[in-house]
């Protein structure tokens, strides 16, 4: 039986809902009210409570490791898979109330030679996020490392 | 910290030091608290047993708890989350129970109004019986560019 062939993106919606960023929020410490209180964002001149830098990380679960492998296709061996980097350009932060719609695709793959032997190959996957009406908010890199070894 | 010090670009210097800010020390409840907000259910990170089974000495924290931290950190050093343009971070070593994480920043370069600023957030503690770690090792570094409100 013949595989599937890879599909060259990944399109979603991440909604960003309000008690899900003030939980986030609790959860990194992140005690700025513009990220907690309605009324203190509005009076900062926010529509809303915004979701903190890191919030969109979440993306990674709304689109699970088995479905971004299945239709992307970078054939990682998750045994030996770490999260390497994280990067996100912001041209806003999200606020809570709208849902952005996400494109995700593979950016970067590349093989590097380890200095005691090994290699370590390296996948980004890039999400552009956008709004209702069609901005760009941010830009999300999420760049996994698969090792010569097993990892533990 | 709460609502941060209003902050202006003539304030800003090349070479200035942030920080440190510390957070923590890390409970099992921290992990538990983080995977129900950001959906990662790995059970690595709340699960001894499963921990030791994939051969680790206990369960250890999702790396971008402590990248929470920092951006947190980040963001109060410059008035708040809304002036941070871009955050960076490359994960260095695992974060444990006990742990403390500690934040500190360095503005880099100013150019084109963009405040260029390097991160780093260290782990401080014992670490888990049977690795014989550090008492202090960079778990993370990170870059952010900032830009401040005319």
């Amino acid at each position: 039986m013949a595989e599937a062939l890879a599909e060259d993106e990944i399109r979603f919606d991440l909604p960003i809902d309000r008690a899900k960023v003030q939980e986030f929020a609790l959860a990194v410490g992140e005690d700025n009210p513009v990220c907690l209180d309605v009324d203190a964002a509005r009076a900062a001149g926010l529509p809303d409570i915004v979701a903190p830098p890191t919030f969109t990380v979440t993306q990674i679960f709304v689109v699970g490791r088995d479905e971004r492998e299945r239709r992307l296709g970078a054939n990682l061996d998750y045994g030996r898979v770490l999260h390497g980097e994280q990067e996100f350009h912001y041209e806003r932060l999200p606020f809570a109330g709208e849902v952005l719609k996400g494109v995700m695709r593979i950016s970067k793959d590349f093989t590097k030679e380890g200095k005691r032997g090994g290699s370590m190959r390296f996948v980004t996957y890039e999400s552009v996020f956008t709004d209702v009406q069609g901005e760009i908010v941010l830009t999300a890199y999420y760049t996994l490392i698969e090792t010569s070894k097993d990892v533990g | 910290m709460g609502v941060p010090e209003s902050i202006t670009l003539d304030s800003v210097t090349p070479g200035m030091e942030l920080g440190p800010v510390v957070f923590g020390p890390f409970t099992r409840e921290d992990f538990v608290r983080y995977a129900e907000a950001s959906g990662d259910d790995n059970p690595i990170h709340q699960d001894d047993e499963y921990a030791r089974l994939q051969g680790a000495p206990s369960v250890f924290a999702m790396g971008m708890l402590p990248a929470g931290y920092l951006a947190h950190a980040a963001s109060d050093w410059f008035g708040g989350p809304t002036h941070v343009q871009r955050f960076k971070v490359r994960f260095t070593t695992r974060t444990w129970p006990g742990d403390e994480i500690v934040c500190t920043g360095k503005v880099e370069e100013i150019a084109d109004g963009v405040i260029k600023v390097r991160l780093e957030a260290r782990r401080r503690g014992p670490g888990p019986d049977g690795l014989d770690l550090d008492e202090e090792q960079i778990a993370l570094t990170g870059e952010a560019d900032i830009v401040l409100p005319e």
